[in-house]
């Protein structure tokens, strides 16, 4: 036999307990000595919301003429034409008698025209068949929605709706979904979900919250983890809404207070036009539009445009400014104005984070909140100082089995610390990668102590066959049998904890994770070192 | 009893007709127990969805029923100087309102929220995940010992494992938790450890079948025991440790993971050294042809 310390497996061993018990050691940070191991949030306190994104793909197929048919004549009480050119952008609506001015701004199409045509009345609307099918369904679900694509047509609805629902509301204009799963998914698509986590980011990032973990998980849920946090506190931070302010410049860097986020009642997808310039276009409440026009008038807004910027802000943070577009002036100086339109420049990404403002933070599409909790950090700490005293209890045990078992100290001894060796090379893993340790992955470390023991058990028992010591050669092919063993009890315990990662929105992974970890040390690191250790311990004794 | 005796004087067919009617007892409970709740095993609030509230004992039960009597209250049980309260689902408005109201009242309050959506997907996970952890161990004990008779022996013990596991949680009213899935998975991976032993010091030796069945016999307790002192260790732990010190109490999930792979390991005791040992002798106890056959593999 070589001499044990130049024999790389123990050589191995110990280097990689030394680098362990480094990585372990406190490091001094401010307020003492921290431990670079992470806690998940049982041990450390916090809490923790899973929301699932409410939302639905759909392909719609419904014929535009139909829609106008039904919203022009309900809204009129009486019937209508409607005429469209293919390739033609206006909707001529033709109507007996008189109809109001506001009738088509109403029904959600600001461009109109209204020009009464001896005893009817021809109202030419500005919109696009996409347009007048994604106003039908925002309008019938009160929701937004966000145009996907045009072959085939479909659209994102951003709200809870089931496919019958839909199809009602389709089947109220004669039209219908696309068969199949491509007619209706549940869910959102990817860019939504970043959307929605990005409003979470930032939100949470606002309020100063350290340590906040947004997740998304299969494209449809996101798991918010707020250390410190109490449950009832993080629901109210992801469901209220920031403080949204328009204000107008009145001299200088003067302003004043015009509304606040309230008096927007809709703000809609930003939508670039053929120049390339992107806006948000937004409507205000009735008393809103009022408050504008008095705001504009009064400061002379509406006379000297450039000189009375209107700025918007989030939270007392400025995030847009801009004087009022000519044609809104002179508009302003006779009538309120509902529908404005926020207008950015060439730069859509902008003109996306101001929609997000508009909408005062509130997240893009409805969530329902499928699971929530809290442990406080109290209570972390208790759990903390009970999985200690388990692990210690455990290893005690363990040591004494073994004892009873070989009643020889120069066994007993080697395997134990072996066996805390491998604990703290997983530990040291842990603390490298950041995983977090939680209660359940201390249950795991605790159970691979168990069964790394076993390992050991098996080594020193194939070795001690018959009782005695062999030569050299049988010692190896003993070892090597003993190690065929190990590696097929490892393989099955791995392949049976890989589903655990998909489990229950990841809240085994770390379990997982570190019990194949433990597994894997164990086989590769610490029981190749012991063989060859107690192998020479044993040849020692004779 | 003397090991021995289990091992080489009792006739191979009749151990092994033992062990497979205490599988057949376990199957019949699980039946039994599904057909009485429509699923084998008693669902845990992770699984039906709810509420789950833990606060410290500061009034009596009654007391604190009557603090709650606005809230659907299923169960409410001392676990050690705290309050376990399970409550069944509600809606978004009244969670809101229960827990801002025990965050107020009480000190440390734990609260835990599934709503039907994660308790729905926690149990279609479970159906696919616990049969496919259970696949990938069969392909790969098949991987190990290729003769089919083996690797099926090997494989009903473990699957009889986790059944005898699972009867014992409705016969003891541990109900399936995230925790009690993590250690049924577990187990799968564990149960096999000693039958790889067992068959490999029968299969790979030279030596009289009932000495080399002693012999891993004798390691394979240890292995049992040594697991079993460190399970045994979290259980007290998790179960008990309140009983010491006024500042601690009852940890559900590692209860419930002790508890499970507690049983695992006493129901992988029977089906490796009364059920798998006596398969084996009876194997190679069969007319030499067969077994000749093997060897040349």
């Amino acid at each position: 036999m070589t001499e044990i310390t130049k024999d790389p497996r123990v050589v191995i061993f110990f280097v990689a307990v030394a680098a362990a018990l480094i990585i372990l050691a406190p490091i001094p940070g401010d307020g003492g000595l921290h431990s670079r191991l992470k806690y998940g949030l049982d041990l450390e306190g916090g809490s923790w919301l899973q929301l699932k994104l409410q939302g639905a793909i759909v392909q719609p197929q419904v014929d535009p003429i139909n829609i106008l048919d039904k919203q022009f004549g309900d809204a009129l009480e009486r019937p209508v034409e409607v005429e469209w050119r293919p390739g033609s952008t206006d909707y001529q609506i033709t109507v007996e008698g008189r109809a109001s001015k506001t009738l088509a701004e109403d029904l959600g199409y600001p461009q109109a025209t209204v020009t009464p045509r001896g005893n009817a009345t021809k109202i030419t609307i500005e919109a696009s068949p996409v347009g007048v099918i994604m106003n039908y369904l925002e309008a019938s679900l009160d929701s937004d929605v966000k145009y996907l694509g045009s072959d085939p047509l479909s659209f994102e609805v951003r709200t809870n709706v089931t496919r019958e629902s839909l199809e009602t509301i389709l089947g109220e204009v004669g039209g219908t979904l696309a068969s199949g799963d491509a007619g209706f998914s549940e869910g959102v698509t990817e860019e939504t979900v970043d959307e929605t986590k990005q409003v979470l980011d930032r939100k949470l990032n606002r309020l100063g919250l350290q340590d906040i973990k947004v997740r998304v998980v299969d494209n449809k849920f996101i798991l918010i983890d707020l250390a410190g946090v109490s449950v009832a506190d993080a629901q109210e931070i992801v469901g209220k809404p920031g403080v949204f302010e328009i204000r107008i410049q009145t001299t200088g860097n003067e302003s004043m207070h015009v509304l606040y986020g309230d008096e927007i009642v809709d703000v809609s997808l930003p939508s670039g036009d053929q120049t390339g310039n992107w806006g948000v276009p937004f409507t205000l409440s009735e008393e809103g539009a009022l408050a504008f026009q008095k705001a504009a008038v009064d400061t002379g807004a509406t006379r000297n445009r450039m000189d009375h910027e209107i700025s918007m802000h989030l939270d007392n943070e400025l995030i847009f400014s801009a004087p009022l577009a000519q044609d809104l002036a002179a508009s302003l100086e006779v009538a309120p104005m509902r529908n404005m339109v926020a207008q950015i420049g060439g730069d859509s990404q902008r003109a996306h984070e101001l929609y997000i403002h508009l909408r005062e933070g509130a997240l893009p599409v409805n969530v329902e909140i499928i699971g929530s909790g809290q442990v406080t950090a109290a209570l972390g700490d208790q759990f903390k100082k009970q999985v200690l005293i388990a692990g210690i209890m455990a290893i005690l045990a363990v040591g004494l089995v073994i004892y009873f078992r070989y009643r020889e100290p120069k066994i007993v001894i080697p395997m134990v610390a072996t066996s805390f060796s491998e604990v703290l090379m997983m530990l040291a893993l842990a603390a490298l990668l950041k995983w977090q340790l939680d209660l359940v992955s201390i249950a795991g470390i605790i159970a691979v102590i168990g069964t790394g023991v076993d390992h050991l058990v098996i080594i020193t028992d194939e070795l001690l066959y018959e009782g005695k010591m062999p030569s050299d050669k049988i010692y190896l092919a003993r070892l090597s049998s003993a190690f065929g063993i190990i590696m097929a009890a490892a393989a099955t315990t791995i392949v049976a904890m890989l589903p655990l990662f998909g489990m229950g929105f990841g809240a085994f992974k770390s379990f997982a994770l570190i019990t194949i970890a433990g597994v894997l040390i164990g086989v590769f690191i610490a029981r190749p070192a012991y063989g060859r250790i107690i192998g020479r311990i044993m040849q020692g004794g004779e | 009893m003397d090991p021995e005796t289990f091992i080489s004087k009792y006739e191979p067919r009749k151990m092994v007709a033992i062990s497979l009617a205490v599988l057949a007892v376990a199957l019949s409970i699980l039946g039994f127990t599904y057909i009485k709740t429509g699923s084998p095993v008693n669902l845990g609030v992770e699984f039906t969805g709810g509420t789950i509230v833990t606060v410290p004992v500061v009034e009596s039960e009654g007391e604190i029923a009557a603090k709650l009597a606005a809230y659907p209250v299923l169960d409410i049980r001392d676990v050690g100087h705290r309050y376990m309260i399970q409550m069944g689902p509600m809606d978004d408005a009244e969670y809101r309102q229960l827990s801002a109201m025990i965050d107020a009242e009480y000190q440390d309050p734990e609260i835990k929220y599934m709503g039907p959506v994660y308790s729905t997907r926690l149990q279609e996970q479970a159906k696919t995940y616990i049969p496919l952890s259970f696949l990938f161990m069969a392909v790969v004990v098949f991987l190990i010992f290729r003769t089919p008779f083996v690797a099926l022996t090997v494989i009903l013990a473990a699957f009889s494992d986790i059944m005898i596991t699972a009867a014992c949680m409705d016969v003891t009213g541990v109900k399936l938790s995230l925790g009690t899935v993590a250690a049924l998975l577990m187990l799968i991976g564990y149960s096999v450890d000693s039958n790889i032993l067992l068959n490999n010091r029968v299969l790979k030796r030279k030596g009289k079948t009932e000495e080399k069945i002693l012999g891993a016999f004798r390691t394979g307790i240890a292995m049992t025991s040594t697991t079993f002192s460190a399970i045994f260790a979290l259980f007290l732990v998790s179960a008990f440790s309140y009983l010491v010190s006024s500042s601690f109490t009852q940890i559900n999930i590692l209860f419930d993971i002790s508890i499970v792979l507690i049983f695992g390991l006493l129901a992988g005791l029977m089906n490796t050294w009364v059920m798998n040992s006596n398969a084996l002798r009876w194997y190679l106890a069969r007319p030499k042809k067969s077994v000749a056959r093997r060897q040349r593999r």
